[in-house]
C-alpha cells in the first residue's frame, strides 16, 4: 500500500514539475476564469427575478446556481477525461512503452497520471469561486467545506469508473471517449447544470433522477450555498458512493481485459 | 529441464489479427489471430552473453523482443528472463530487464535528464541516495554530466539515445533488450553508441544483451552469437565463424543472404533457391 502511494506521488510530482515549466498558463487560466465568472454574473443579472429565485433550490441567485453548475461540469469533465488523456499522451510521446517495462503496473500508471489533472481541476474550481466571491458577491460565508470536500471526493470516485471505462475503450479502439460524450451531453441537459430539472418534461426528469450528476449537483449546492452538513447530504452522497462501488470494480475488470486483449493483438502502442 | 540461461525462448509462437482500416478496425480487437509473426522459435542466451537478432523487416525480431519485455503476450510457447516467465510473472521479469528501442526513446521533453532518470528509476524501485548515486555514475559512464540539468527537448538525438540506454541500465538489470539501438543515429553517433556498449557494458560481462539490428558491422562488433530469423522462423544460431562455415560464405552479409534464400546466383540473376 505504501509502495503504491509512493508511486502515485511520483506521478503527481512528475506532472507538477512539467506544469511548472509552463508558468504563464496558470496566469492565463486565472484570467480565463475571471471572464467566465463575469459572463455568468451578467447573464444572471439579465435573467434574475424573484420568480426565478423561487424556482431554484435554496432560493439562491441564478448567478450562484449557474456558476456552481458550470464549474462542477468542468470537474466532471476532468474526472472522466484524465485517464484516457494520460494514456493518449503517454502513447503519443512514446513514454508508454518505457513506463510499461518498469515494475509499476499500468493501473497505477493510469491512476497516478490522473491525480494532477484532478488536483488542477479542484484548484480551477477554487479560482472560479474565489473570483465570484471577491468581485461578484458569490455567497461563500455559509459553506460547509467538509461536506463540499466529501461530495467532491464521492463524485471523483463515482466518475473515475467512467474515466477508466473510457481508457479501456481507448486501449481497444485508439480514439474517442463515448462515456464522456454521453454523460457530459446528458448531464448538460438532464442534471440541473444551468436550470433546475423541474423545468424538464416528466420523462427527462426521470432520466435526470438516474443520473448521478443530478445528486452530486444537489449535494454540492446544498453544502456550498445552504451550508448543509452530512445529515442533509447523506442521501446524494450514498447514491454517488453506490455508483462508485459498482463502477470502479467493473471498470477495473474491463480495463484489465482490454489491456490483456491489446497485449494479445499487439496493438498496445498503436495510435 | 533446468537451465541457468539468462534468456530462454522455447517454441515461441505469435500470431496477430489481420490489420483493418475504416469501420472494420472496430472489430480488430475481437478477431482471431491469423497473421503469423513467430513460428515456434527456440533458443537460449547465456548470462553475460551478447546475442544479435538478424532478419529482414517483418521477420519477427521486434515481436520477439516485445514478448520478452512483457509488452506483447505470446500465442504459445515460453519466454523466460532470469528464470521468470514473461506471461506468468511479468513484474519479476521487468525487475531483471532493461529495454531500449532506438526508434522511440520516449522521455518527458520538459523535464531535465536528471528528473527523467529519477522518475523512471523510482518506478523501478530505485530512489533516494542510491538513485542519485547511480545517476551520477551512469552520467559519467555515458558522458552525460553536462546534459543532466538540461531539458530533454534541448538534446541531440545521439545524447538522447545515450540517455535512453542509461535509463535502461538504471536499476542494474541482468538482461538488456535493445531494438535497433542505432536506428535514428548518424554514422558518428552510431559508432560512438556501439563503442559505449562494447566498452562500458559488454566488457564487464555482468549484463546479458539481446539486440535486434540491421547493421551488420554492429552485429559483428557486439554479438557473441547471431540468431538469423526469417518470416518468424529461426534459420540459424551461432557465432559469426559458425555461420560463415555453415554457409561457406566469407562475410556475414553473404551468409545472411544465403541462409534466407536471397543470395544471388553465380550469374547474378536474382535470388538462389
Amino acid at each position: 500500500m505504501t509502495g503504491t502511494l509512493r508511486e502515485l506521488w511520483l506521478f503527481f510530482r512528475r506532472d507538477l514539475c512539467i506544469a511548472r515549466t509552463y508558468r504563464t498558463v496558470f496566469l492565463f487560466e486565472a484570467i480565463e476564469a475571471l471572464f467566465g465568472v463575469a459572463l455568468f454574473y451578467y447573464v444572471a443579472r439579465f435573467v434574475d427575478s424573484p420568480q426565478l429565485r423561487n424556482a431554484l433550490p435554496q432560493s439562491e441567485s441564478y448567478f450562484a446556481f449557474s456558476l456552481i453548475g458550470f464549474v462542477f461540469l468542468d470537474y466532471l469533465n476532468a474526472a472522466m477525461d484524465s485517464f484516457d488523456r494520460s494514456l493518449m499522451e503517454a502513447r503519443d510521446t512514446g513514454t508508454l512503452e518505457h513506463l510499461l517495462v518498469t515494475q509499476t503496473s499500468l493501473p497505477v500508471i493510469l491512476a497516478g497520471s490522473a491525480i494532477y489533472p484532478f488536483a488542477a481541476s479542484t484548484l480551477r474550481i477554487a479560482v472560479y469561486l474565489a473570483w465570484g466571491a471577491v468581485l461578484f458577491g458569490f455567497p461563500l460565508r455559509d459553506a460547509n467545506w467538509l461536506a463540499v470536500a466529501a461530495v467532491l471526493v464521492a463524485t471523483l470516485l463515482a466518475f473515475s469508473g467512467l474515466g477508466i471505462l473510457s481508457a479501456s475503450y481507448l486501449l481497444l479502439f485508439k480514439r474517442g471517449n463515448p462515456a464522456k460524450w454521453f454523460f457530459l451531453g446528458l448531464s448538460s441537459v438532464a442534471a440541473g447544470v444551468l436550470f433546475p430539472i423541474s423545468v424538464l418534461p416528466d420523462w427527462l426528469q426521470f432520466v435526470a433522477r438516474l443520473n448521478p450528476v443530478t445528486y452530486a449537483l444537489e449535494a454540492i449546492r446544498a453544502a456550498l450555498l445552504g451550508g448543509a452538513g452530512f445529515h442533509a447530504v447523506w442521501r446524494p452522497l450514498l447514491v454517488l458512493l453506490f455508483f462508485a462501488a459498482v463502477l470502479l470494480p467493473l471498470s477495473m475488470a474491463v480495463f484489465a481485459w482490454a489491456l490483456r486483449r491489446t497485449k494479445t493483438t499487439g496493438t498496445l502502442m498503436h495510435r | 529441464m533446468v537451465s541457468d540461461a539468462a534468456i530462454i525462448v522455447e517454441s515461441l509462437l505469435k500470431s496477430f489479427p489481420p490489420a483493418r482500416s475504416g469501420w472494420r478496425a472496430l472489430l480488430q480487437p475481437f478477431e482471431k489471430p491469423s497473421v503469423l509473426a513467430l513460428a515456434g522459435i527456440s533458443f537460449e542466451v547465456r548470462p553475460g552473453e551478447a546475442m544479435a537478432l538478424l532478419g529482414a523487416n517483418g521477420a519477427g525480431k521486434s515481436t520477439l523482443l516485445r514478448i520478452l519485455a512483457t509488452l506483447i503476450l505470446p500465442t504459445k510457447g515460453r519466454a523466460q528472463i532470469a528464470g521468470h516467465d514473461a506471461v506468468r510473472d511479468p513484474r519479476a521479469v521487468r525487475r531483471q530487464l532493461g529495454y531500449h528501442a532506438g526508434s522511440d526513446v520516449g522521455f518527458y521533453a520538459r523535464l531535465t535528464c536528471r528528473e527523467n532518470l529519477r522518475f523512471f528509476g523510482s518506478l523501478n524501485q530505485l530512489s533516494g541516495a542510491p538513485a542519485a548515486q547511480r545517476i551520477e555514475q551512469l552520467a559519467e559512464q555515458f558522458h552525460l554530466e553536462e546534459a543532466l540539468e538540461r531539458q530533454v527537448r534541448t538534446l541531440s538525438s545521439g545524447t538522447m539515445q545515450r540517455l535512453s540506454l542509461a535509463r535502461a541500465l538504471l536499476h542494474q538489470p541482468r538482461v538488456l533488450l535493445l531494438d535497433e539501438p542505432t536506428r535514428s543515429l548518424d554514422a558518428i553517433g552510431a559508432a560512438e553508441f556501439r563503442r559505449f556498449l562494447k566498452s562500458e557494458i559488454l566488457r564487464r560481462g555482468e549484463t546479458t544483451l539481446l539486440f535486434a539490428s540491421h547493421a551488420l558491422s554492429e552485429i559483428e562488433l557486439l554479438a557473441d552469437r547471431i540468431a538469423v530469423i526469417d518470416a518468424g522462423r529461426l534459420l540459424a544460431c551461432g557465432t559469426l565463424t559458425e555461420l560463415k562455415q555453415r554457409t561457406g560464405e566469407a562475410s556475414l552479409e553473404d551468409a545472411f543472404l544465403r541462409l534466407t534464400g536471397r543470395a544471388p546466383d553465380l550469374a547474378g540473376n536474382g535470388a538462389a533457391e
